[in-house]
């Protein structure tokens, strides 16, 4: 049977590749090579698409039609609007005052979704994240086919289970509308279950793909970030709460009383940054600790080649998409059992995000203990070759067909 | 003709270690050892296993007086049996005690010693047997290896230590469609002049045997009980007694031998699925069919009193009882494994030269068997039984603990022998 899926995202690379556009990105090109035609509804001019993607975005007339009065926000502003609610005082003091701005984004995408997709003649409607559930709802009803609503992340994770309550309760909805949920992990499947009420018949897991990197970068860029004289550990993600960069510095407080050659990279941009510069100095880690701010793709891969652990803290992570790209460059990973991704992998440390010296100590015994990392690079890997996208979206294809049955 | 049928169950309990960290390496004496963890085990098998299973036993040694089984009980077991479980130690004594219970030598820390260094395997031995004597006043005169692992070579230093006979996997590929049902002979050669220097300085027993037999596992017949017993998905089941007797004669030849881990009973079968009662209804069922039962040493006895020719049993590779693959992949599977293994070995030389007996038990204890296949990775995904009966939550863990000990040994004994530990040196580059 030939199905065609009617999708809203959020984001998608080049345009932005946080987690949610990586794995949208990846299940559309999984769903299509499981011969599932897609049309994808995005809130910005994606440049250029994948061949074969019939991609829609809103287009001034389109505004003027709907007449909307906001503009859309930037797209990191609604990424960090929950990190800002929880670091900021004035969001929290004023809870109306990024509210409405942000209300209105979401209001204006769900408007004009019905009119964008009118034409489609879809089998099912596939929404990503809480940001287009209302969209996904009004198409699938007035084309009166079943909605999928795929959950990347919950407010409860972004905030460090200090939810907006505005944003909770519209997922929430969101999440009740639908007809099936997708979960990218166990993990947010409980999270679902508890925090949201949301029966668990309802919600399926599909665990996010992973697709291998093409190039391989020079060899100039492996050595940019530290010597290779030292052992090198990495974090990389997101300077924000949920990402726990605040406990890697702890962690590495501790690795360093033991190796003071040991250097440690904190790749990725946010909000949190200052205050863990100041606090690396405290820690007199300064000649130790280096900050990257935000890199490409190619920084990226150079570093998670150079680096001899890779370490994923997080408070709490629907899935961690970054251990897997780890993975894939043969770095051994220590992550956070509060994580989707801990339920995937075998061939690691798994340390609850709180223990940093538990996290401490599995850093120094692969770092003194070369026949462990030598397995860790070697058998870890192999989750890659289950955990395509091809296989992931012939679950969702799956799903698909058993609700339309 | 009807089979003798021979019981031997394995009884073991390695020391399980604590979630030891970095910073305990070097200072001052750290426990290696998860004392409440392995208490917990310890006295929770005792209560499923161990007291019921020997009550039961001993209810049926007193009842038929023909009922003969036999036990290899590990130094590791015993030594937990002095701190954990006084009761249990006795109620095996009041088993021996019937003198229908034969108790088997092994490697008192349940080593893979025999893989890497026959002085200490032989040393084992010896410790084990002397502790048997000590303990129930028996000498044993039939040996079997850590996780029935054995070749060729195994059988015939286990002869020049004295056994009459040896316990081993009867293997397919080695049997190559003949029977297990009865016992062989290994094939004939000479170990070098040193290694038989080695044995006769260290072996347990006063001279070496003439000749030694290998008593071969009837693993289908074993695995029914041990594994299948309670598989609802498995054609046997529900299993009866008087359907497992028949299997038992159809079989023939002339010995069945049944091996097997105790904690068969009660443990890994659950007392509520019946298997107390299959048991209890075994030796009745036997009496009344006039089937004998024997130990392997009455076994050898009543095969040498009929003279017959005895068939080869060449094994020169390693077989074991372990897993699918009856290998040592179990213990040698995979690289942290190796390293492992190859490390605590490799400080044999240091830790006899301390002369310190404690760090000599500890380097002991961290051999025991159990250390390595908590490290396998062999099916690990899949869920499989190195799962079930790991306390650790991975392979890696396993490892992380192991290699911490071994780091804190491996420094205290170059601090008695004042020598620079060679791996720590290279560590330590502050």
């Amino acid at each position: 049977m030939q199905l065609h899926t009617l999708m809203f995202g959020w984001e998608y690379p080049p345009h932005h590749s946080g987690g949610l556009g990586v794995a949208c990105q990846g299940l559309v090109r999984g769903l299509q090579k499981q011969s599932v035609r897609v049309t994808l509804v995005l809130p910005h001019n994606l440049g250029e698409a994948d061949e074969g993607v019939d991609v829609r975005y809103p287009t001034e007339e389109l505004r003027a039609l709907v007449k909307v009065p906001s503009i859309l926000n930037p797209y990191d502003g609604f990424r960090s609007y929950g990190e800002r609610w929880h670091t900021d005082h004035i969001a929290k003091d004023n809870p109306h005052l990024y509210g409405p701005n942000l209300a209105a984004a979401v209001e204006q995408f769900t408007a004009m979704s019905v009119e964008m997709t009118k034409d489609v003649d879809a089998d099912v409607v596939h929404c990503h994240d809480w940001m287009t559930y209302e969209a996904g709802n009004r198409a699938a009803i007035h084309h009166d086919i079943p909605l999928v609503a795929h959950i990347h992340a919950t407010e409860f994770d972004r905030t460090d289970f200090h939810p907006n309550p505005w944003i909770a309760e519209r997922e929430r909805k969101g999440l009740l509308q639908a007809d099936r949920i997708i979960a990218v992990s166990d993990y947010t499947k409980r999270l679902l279950i508890t925090h949201y009420g949301i029966p668990g018949d309802k919600i399926a897991v599909v665990h996010n793909g992973h697709e291998q990197p093409a190039d391989v970068p020079p060899p100039s860029l492996l050595s940019r970030y530290g010597s290779r004289k030292h052992p090198l550990v990495l974090f990389l993600g997101r300077l924000t709460v949920q990402k726990n960069p605040w406990q890697f510095l702890e962690v590495a407080c501790r690795v360093h009383a033991h190796r003071p050659e040991v250097e440690f990279v904190m790749a990725g941009d946010g909000p949190m940054l200052p205050e863990l510069i100041d606090r690396a100095c405290e820690c007199g880690l300064q000649d130790n600790v280096i900050f990257t701010g935000k890199l490409g793709q190619r920084e990226v891969q150079a570093l998670y080649q150079a680096a001899d652990v890779f370490v994923m803290p997080s408070l709490s992570e629907p899935f961690g998409l970054v251990a897997l790209e780890a993975i894939a460059h043969r770095t051994p990973v220590i992550v956070s059992k509060q994580s989707g991704v801990a339920e995937v992998l075998d061939h690691a440390f798994k340390v609850d995000y709180w223990d940093a010296a538990k996290m401490a100590d599995c850093i120094l015994t692969v770092l003194r203990e070369e026949p462990l990392a030598e397995q860790l690079k070697a058998e870890a890997p192999r989750i890659l070759q289950k955990l395509t996208w091809e296989n992931q979206a012939g679950k969702v294809r799956s799903i698909y067909t058993h609700l339309l049955s | 003709m009807t089979p003798l049928i021979s019981f031997y169950f394995q009884v073991h309990q390695p020391y399980r270690l604590r979630d030891l960290r970095i910073d305990e390496i070097g200072c001052g004496e750290p426990q290696y050892f998860d004392a409440s963890k392995n208490r917990a085990v310890f006295r929770k098998v005792a209560e499923k296993c161990y007291l019921p299973a020997n009550r039961l036993m001993l209810e049926l040694l007193e009842s038929y007086p023909d009922f003969r089984i036999s036990y290899s009980l590990s130094g590791m077991f015993l030594d937990q049996c002095r701190e954990y479980g006084e009761d249990v130690l006795e109620s095996f004594r009041k088993l021996v005690t019937t003198g229908r219970v034969e108790l088997l030598a092994e490697t008192y820390y349940h080593s893979l010693s025999s893989l890497k260094s026959l002085a200490e395997f032989v040393t084992q031995v010896r410790k084990h047997t002397e502790a048997i004597q000590v303990l129930f006043g028996k000498t044993p005169s039939v040996f079997r290896n850590t996780e029935l692992i054995y070749r060729n070579e195994i059988a015939h230093v286990a002869r020049l230590m004295g056994f009459r006979g040896i316990l081993a996997e009867g293997a397919d590929h080695l049997l190559r469609g003949r029977s297990p049902n009865e016992p062989f002979l290994p094939p004939t050669f000479r170990l070098s002049r040193d290694r038989e220097g080695i044995i006769r300085k260290l072996r347990p027993l006063p001279r070496p045997a003439e000749q030694i037999h290998v008593l071969l596992k009837n693993y289908r017949l074993s695995d029914d009980v041990a594994f299948r017993f309670s598989d609802k998905s498995w054609v046997g089941f529900p299993l009866h007694a008087e359907t497992f007797t028949d299997w038992l004669t159809g079989s023939g030849g002339h010995c069945v031998n049944l091996f097997m881990d105790y904690e068969t009973f009660g443990e890994h079968q659950w007392a509520d699925t019946g298997i107390f009662d299959f048991l209890r209804a075994l030796p009745r069922i036997w009496q009344e069919r006039g089937i004998r039962t024997a130990t392997p040493s009455e076994v050898l006895a009543a095969w040498q009193r009929e003279p017959k020719s005895t068939q080869r049993y060449d094994a020169h590779n390693f077989i074991s009882w372990a897993d699918m693959e009856r290998d040592l992949s179990a213990w040698q599977g995979n690289r942290i494994q190796g390293a492992a293994l190859d490390a605590v070995y490799a400080l044999e030389h240091a830790v006899k030269a301390t002369g310190n007996p404690l760090l000599l038990e500890y380097w002991r204890r961290l051999q025991t068997s159990d250390h390595f296949y908590y490290m396998s990775t062999k099916y690990w995904s899949d869920g499989d039984v190195h799962k079930y009966f790991s306390p650790y939550e991975s392979p890696y863990e396993a490892y992380r603990r192991y290699s911490h000990a071994l780091c804190d040994l491996r420094q205290r004994v170059a601090a008695e022998t004042g020598s620079t530990p060679k791996k720590a040196t290279r560590r330590k580059q502050r």
